[in-house]
């Protein structure tokens, strides 16, 4: 690299710094060279560090680096020194501290240059100290062919002399840092034209030094053309040489000097910091220009930059970050799987450079030939649509505000976005849709009412016609415009215009007219190159801001989605929240066809329940018949009083009812015609036989009539009274038996409602998700904070919680969720279900081993935990009939002997006499809460859900965001400023 | 009968059931202990051809292999750092890989990520060839069929998708789902083509059973365990077919066994193999079709012959700590001398099945993967490995310079 700078700088000069060195020849102490390393190592520590650490300040770099002290250095040496010969020799002096640092200088330099000359795979990982060599061993084995391994033995000769160089030359009373550099320069010279160092190689290491400056600068002459190629592969071995030049382009203020410096490094570094390079040398400023100067000069050059083999008209593919240019031979190899396009390997996750931009998706011909059009398209396709290569939505300024993504793709999706947006300050203006750049007359008439940038400043096109439109002050070319559109602009008006054209002056109603109106105006713009309308323009009305229904694009959709992981055992009401939440926040919560299967799936459920109660049925009829036999018939007219009060059967009515079967002979009450009977028989077969799923969606039509039939016939009315007794029945069923002549109807279309109801809809297949964004709050007070908070979406992913061992596979799939919604069904304290083990368990108790495997699981480890507290309708009935302390972890549930203990958690409960079911809801809450806090010293959110009330879902919902906002918030205000949100959130976990 | 009556007997049965497996448990420990007459085990790794006849000779399971390839003078595989060489480095997926799959005709991958997409790279270019977008986006495993015309694919929505890559693409550039295979309860874990044929899949399942599918009708052919309470009493977590007999294929679960099942005998699984001591994440059938490989979560692979039903050998690499890293996927070199395994804190060793020792560690290598190796998978001609990591990537690792395929 050195010899590159050098020749960029006025060859003369170097020539004669070579002939300084001429007169000393090398004598053979020239293992010497240590020592003096050795001298420097002090500095050298620090440079080391610098350039393994990417960033760090390297105090070495400044002094030698700095063009000053260049010209100091040539005035007292009375060297003509270029100063960019100045900035490479620090680098590689730097390398060589570095190096210097295990004493074995020649031997890790060898290393080094051998592997990046030889690109053999083997020499790599066996240097395993020096990092670099590591680095270029990447490159080596990704060539991975064998005949790239050259006699390592040639180079190492190489770089002896080279050392000896170092060494000679010190000896010679020249400042050490200098001598180093060139020496190690001429020595770079040779290795990077390693094909013609070879002829070197011969030369006996007792060369003087003037000859082997010589000799080097001979032969960057003779490669002239390869020079930034040899830098490029020069540099991929220090990296260090970078951070020193990045130094220099902070601290030093001559332009040119750094800009140099700086060029040399971006486009051959094969390191990923050239991003940061370029931008802390460029500013703000994205248009790079004098690098692309230098690329050009290289194209001439034109040799590729990994092979350095071929000329400017061998075809090449070009890099879109750093501009670097692969022959066919090594463009796949340099550029990878190009998983973001046309990008070397280590460019990949660098924003492209933005020159290029206009070619994106624009795929070569060379790469057409190479790899076969499937291959093609999807380079092609990631090129465009990667996230990293899009426009930088901070570059484009509208109205003095730099834009956000959404605000960005929003201006880019919209029916009449603006052309070929390059970064830039633009002014908008949002009423008529009028866009130009700023301090500019108009460009363009782009979709109005977007909700991009600021508000529209009156300086924006830098107008000074005192003339205003929309609060803009409109340039000269445009009250030209007006006035030949016959627009009245004496007296300096003040215009308000609507994306149609049409005008009227501040503060009156009516509209004076429409400026574009006239066919002559039209003329008119076109002669004063202003924009006119397009067609599409005025039908694009209100749509275009409508947030919600639009859809993202990949890149930003990740980026902005939430995701929400609701689980609970099964029987907890996650698949009810689930669907509720469907049909909250969803437009359209289930289509057509999902419910065509959700009504295939009702209907066969209907069955289901009718089976059950047929077999209930059948089986009351065998109990009554068995009562008949024990009673007398005695009571039967007592019984036909009653027969007609079968609705409020009980155990006291059955005797009577039998006595009333007894009248008939052979009947109960639970009998049924033998038509029926058969039908029941049926029903019965093939539910035994399991086969109920299958057969059923084709049977409804045909016996729906029958259905009908025996649901009016009084001994199923009469079993369904006794449903209590049934426990295969879900409770559910009662909702749709009472509906089953409508359900079972052809033309049946589930309701909301009937959805929610149904079971197995959506724990059919695990997993189901759902996205959604909670709608806008209708409220008029939407300040700019919230409206960005509806633009977040959420992703609400429901799971099965079969499967959920010790070891679940899967869980770990889920650790991007931002909060873990778990369900608890308060219901289940009385339940009992079989466990892992096959034992049976408290549900309650299941639930909390559950609990405390998800909330202990490592993927779940900083993760917030909403605790859904389920099912509270059935709850508060069910608390009436069986205590909690039914279930052992709430035995010391004594609401009315400790109704204190309850009021220290629900502070805010304005019910100054809270019920059972409340009391019970807090005491099993702060159950949870004391579980979680001793299992992983955190807060637990806990909400109170009634599953079936939609509103209910939508708080607890909402309470997730609040968290979400609120960690979010707290992360970046830890300040009790905002404590608003936990003293929020604990109001709602009572 | 009452239903409190009900749930005491099933209390009952359930214990006696559990005191039983126990009493099994403790005899196979004790057969295996004693047993010194392994009827017949031929080992033959092809490349070496080295008989084994352990019958007489061998004691302790354990080590059985490697003591008796030492006692013959064997010695074992010299690896260099330098001679397992990563020669491609597939990025493209923004997710975890999870699972990876080579084409018949060797030069083309599948891949699924948690990022919900299927990518079919070309391995030689190392670019995309089909990138292919998932309705659902937690996929757990991929496969490519025999003839390389399609690939399936299946995760936690339980159902195995089929896609045809030579379909066209809709208007936003995805494929359509050419086939949906419904009917798992559980996630589908992991999924297999029946070699040679295209029409016919095995999937294993999170609901305990493995599942034989007919492509063409979408139907389950059969069901292996389940109901029937002969199979896995966990989550099947992996299949392998058998390469010489494909009425054969093994199963690793959960439940800490791996199981063998005859295609044409659903019933019941022809054999059940125990030995290891946490879930098996990988089964592989060895190359000659006569053994099989397993990895699990208790940190070993294990060797075991499928006609003796008996464990051949461990792989275990002695950890300081008790937290063994978990061995996610596994495979063997074409001759079945290497053993690729990947682990859960991102090594993947290479074994000498032979002597049981670990030759080289791909993890420690200087471009190694970032993550957790999830998967692996050998090129049909066994010229390249292929990893698949939850660092998003996937690198092809190929034998560098001199040394040739075994």
């Amino acid at each position: 690299m050195p010899s590159g700078r050098a020749n960029v700088g006025d060859g003369g000069v170097q020539y004669s710094f070579a002939m300084e060195y001429h007169g000393p020849p090398i004598t053979r102490d020239l293992p010497r060279a240590v020592p003096i390393n050795v001298d420097r190592i002090p500095v050298a520590a620090v440079v080391s560090q610098g350039s393994l650490s990417d960033k760090l300040a390297l105090p070495v770099v400044q002094p030698i680096l700095a063009s000053d002290i260049t010209n100091k250095f040539s005035k007292e040496l009375g060297l003509g020194l270029g100063s960019e010969c100045l900035v490479s020799p620090t680098s590689v002096i730097a390398y060589e501290r570095q190096i210097g640092d295990d004493d074995s200088v020649s031997k890790e330099l060898l290393l080094g240059l051998g592997t990046e000359t030889t690109v053999s795979p083997n020499s790599g990982p066996s240097n395993h100290d020096c990092r670099l060599s590591g680095e270029l061993s990447c490159l080596g084995t990704l060539e991975m062919n064998p005949d790239g391994r050259y006699g390592s033995g040639d180079f190492s000769d190489v770089i002896n002399s080279s050392t000896e160089l170092g060494a000679s030359t010190t000896s010679h009373d020249l400042s050490k840092e200098l001598l180093a550099g060139v020496g190690s320069s001429g020595t770079l010279g040779f290795s990077d034209s390693f094909d013609k160092s070879r002829d070197l190689l011969g030369s006996p290491s007792d060369f003087g030094v003037s000859n082997t400056c010589k000799e080097s600068l001979d032969i960057n002459d003779l490669s002239q053309p390869d020079w930034a190629s040899t830098e490029s592969a020069l540099s991929f071995d220090y990296p260090s040489s970078r951070v020193s030049s990045l130094q220099v382009g902070d601290c030093i203020s001559e332009p040119a000097c750094d800009e140099r410096g700086n060029l040399v490094v971006t486009f051959r570094d094969i390191e990923s910091e050239d991003g940061d390079l370029t931008e802390g040398l460029n500013g703000a400023e994205p248009e790079i220009t004098g690098l692309k100067k230098e690329f050009e000069v290289r194209a001439k050059k034109g040799t590729c930059y990994r092979c350095f083999k071929g000329n400017r008209f061998t075809e090449k593919e070009v890099c879109i970050v750093c501009d670097a240019k692969y022959c066919s031979n090594c463009v796949l190899r340099a550029m990878g799987s190009m998983p973001e396009g046309r990008k070397c390997v280590a460019c990949i996750g660098s924003p492209i450079d933005e020159s290029k931009r206009g070619n994106l998706g624009k795929c070569s011909r060379m790469l057409k030939r190479l790899l076969n059009d499937l291959e093609v398209r999807h380079i092609m396709k990631a090129e465009k649509f990667c996230s990293m290569n899009q426009l930088p939505s901070e570059y484009v300024c509208v109205n003095g505000k730099p834009l956000c993504h959404e605000e960005l793709h929003l201006l880019q999706s919209c029916p009449n976005p603006p052309k070929k947006l390059k970064p830039g300050n633009y002014w908008y203006d949002k009423v008529s849709g009028l866009w130009g750049k700023e301090g500019e007359k108009p460009s363009k008439i782009i979709s109005p009412h977007l909700n991009v940038g600021g508000p529209i400043k009156t300086d924006a096109s830098n107008g000074n016609t005192q003339v205003f439109i929309n609060g803009r002050e409109i340039t000269k070319v445009e009250l030209r415009m007006l006035q030949l559109a016959g627009v009245q602009c004496a007296g300096n008006p003040h215009f308000w215009v609507n994306e149609d054209g049409s005008y009227q002056e501040e503060g009156q109603k009516n509209t004076k007219g429409y400026i574009w109106g006239k066919a002559g105006t039209k003329l008119v713009c076109a002669v004063l190159s202003l924009p006119v309308p397009s067609k599409s323009t005025y039908s694009c009305g209100e749509q275009v801001n409508n947030m919600v229904s639009r859809s993202l694009p990949d890149y930003l959709e990740q980026a902005t989605l939430q995701k929400l992981l609701l689980i609970g055992l099964s029987g907890s009401g996650t698949s009810t929240m689930f669907k509720q939440a469907k049909i909250l926040y969803k437009d359209v919560p289930f289509t057509e066809d999902e419910r065509e299967n959700i009504k295939l799936l009702i209907q066969g459920n209907v069955y289901g329940y009718l089976g059950i109660l047929l077999e209930g049925r059948e089986r009351f009829e065998d109990e009554s018949l068995n009562e008949r036999m024990n009673y007398n018939c005695s009571r039967s007219q007592t019984a036909k009083l009653f027969y007609t009060m079968q609705q409020f059967v009980s155990e006291f009515t059955f005797w009577f009812k039998a006595g009333h079967a007894d009248e008939n002979d052979e009947k109960t009450i639970y009998s049924i015609c033998p038509r029926l009977k058969a039908f029941s028989d049926w029903l019965l077969k093939i539910m035994v036989s399991g086969t109920l799923e299958a057969v059923f969606p084709a049977a409804t039509r045909e016996y729906a009539p029958l259905v009908e039939e025996l649901w009016d016939n009084a001994a199923i009315q009469a079993t369904y009274d006794r449903r209590k007794e049934l426990e295969m029945l879900p409770n559910i069923a009662s909702y749709f038996l009472e509906r089953a002549v409508d359900i079972l109807r052809p033309d049946y279309i589930p309701s909301n409602v009937d959805i929610l109801y149904a079971e197995g809809i959506t724990s059919s297949n695990g997993l189901a998700c759902v996205d959604f964004t909670f709608p806008q709050p209708a409220s008029d007070d939407v300040d700019s904070a919230d409206q960005h908070d509806s633009l977040l979406r959420f992703q609400l992913i429901r799971v099965q919680a079969r499967g959920f061992g010790e070891n679940c596979k899967w869980l770990e799939m889920f650790e991007d969720v931002r909060i873990v919604i778990f369900c608890v069904s308060l219901s289940d304290y009385d339940q009992f279900a079989v466990d892992g083990d096959g034992t049976l368990e408290n549900k309650m108790i299941l639930s909390r081993k559950f609990f405390e495997s998800i909330v202990t699981h490592p993927t779940y480890d900083q993760l917030d935990f909403l605790l859904v507290l389920n099912k509270f309708d059935l709850f508060e009935e069910k608390i009436e009939q069986v205590p909690l302390t039914q279930c052992e972890w709430f035995d010391d549930f004594h609401p009315l002997m400790s109704r204190h203990r309850s009021s220290n958690s629900n502070s805010n409960s304005i019910n100054n006499s809270p019920s059972l079911s409340q009391l019970a809801f807090h005491y099993v809450a702060v159950k949870f809460k004391r579980l979680f806090s001793s299992l992983t010293a955190r807060k637990l959110y806990v909400s109170l859900v009634k599953g079936l009330e939609p509103d209910s879902v939508d708080e607890a919902l909402k309470y997730a965001r609040e968290i979400l906002k609120w960690d979010e918030e707290s992360a970046n205000f830890s300040l009790s400023e905002y404590s608003m949100y936990s003293t929020e959130a604990s109001s709602f976990s009572h | 009968m009452s239903v409190a009556e009900l749930k005491e007997r099933h209390m009952a049965a359930t214990e006696t059931v559990n005191a039983l497996r126990e009493r099994l448990k403790q005899k196979r420990l004790l057969l295996l202990d004693t047993d010194g007459s392994i009827s017949s085990s031929f080992f033959a790794f092809s490349g070496f051809s080295l008989k084994l006849d352990l019958s007489w000779e061998l004691r302790s399971m354990n080590l059985a292999v490697a003591t008796y390839a030492r006692s013959q003078g064997k010695t074992p595989l010299t690896f260099g750092p330098t001679d397992l060489v990563c020669c491609r480095n597939l990025q493209g997926h923004t997710g975890k890989v999870y699972s990876l799959d080579w084409t018949a005709e060797k030069n083309r991958i599948v891949s699924a990520s948690q990022d919900g997409r299927l990518i079919v790279w070309n391995a030689l270019t190392s670019q995309k060839t089909h990138a292919i977008k998932l309705p659902c986006a937690w996929v757990m495993t991929c496969a490519f069929s025999p003839s390389g015309l399609s690939v399936a694919c299946g995760g936690l929505d339980s159902v195995c998708s089929i896609f045809n890559l030579n379909s066209p693409t809709d208007k936003d550039g995805n494929s359509p789902v050419a086939r949906m295979l419904s009917g798992h309860k559980g996630y589908v874990s992991s999924c297999q083509y029946v070699p040679d044929e295209d029409t016919h899949l095995i999937t294993s399942s999170g609901d305990q059973t493995c599942v034989l599918w007919d492509i063409t009708t979408g139907l389950r052919t059969s069901v292996f365990g389940g109901e029937f309470q002969s199979g896995h009493t966990a989550d099947v977590l992996s299949v392998s077919i058998n390469g010489s007999n494909s009425r054969m294929f093994v199963s690793g679960s959960g439940d800490t066994t791996a199981r063998l099942w005859d295609t044409r005998v659903a019933s019941r699984a022809v054999r059940t193999f125990h030995g290891h001591e946490g879930d098996v994440n990988s089964v592989k059938f060895f190359p000659d079709g006569n053994r099989f490989g397993t990895g699990s979560n208790d940190g070993t692979c294990r060797l075991f012959d499928i006609r003796t039903g008996h464990q051949l050998q461990v792989y275990q690499q002695h950890h300081g700590d008790n937290d063994a890293p978990h061995v996610t996927s596994i495979a063997f070199s074409i001759s079945g001398r290497l053993l690729f395994a990947g682990y859960s804190n991102g090594d993947c060793y290479v074994w000498d099945t032979l002597l049981a020792k670990m030759v080289l560690d791909l993890g420690s290598l200087h471009n190694s993967h970032g993550g957790r190796i999830s998967c692996l998978g050998l090129s049909s001609d066994g010229s390249a490995l292929c990893t698949g990591s939850w660092d998003t990537t996937l690198k092809i690792w190929a034998f560098g310079g001199y040394r040739r395929v075994i």
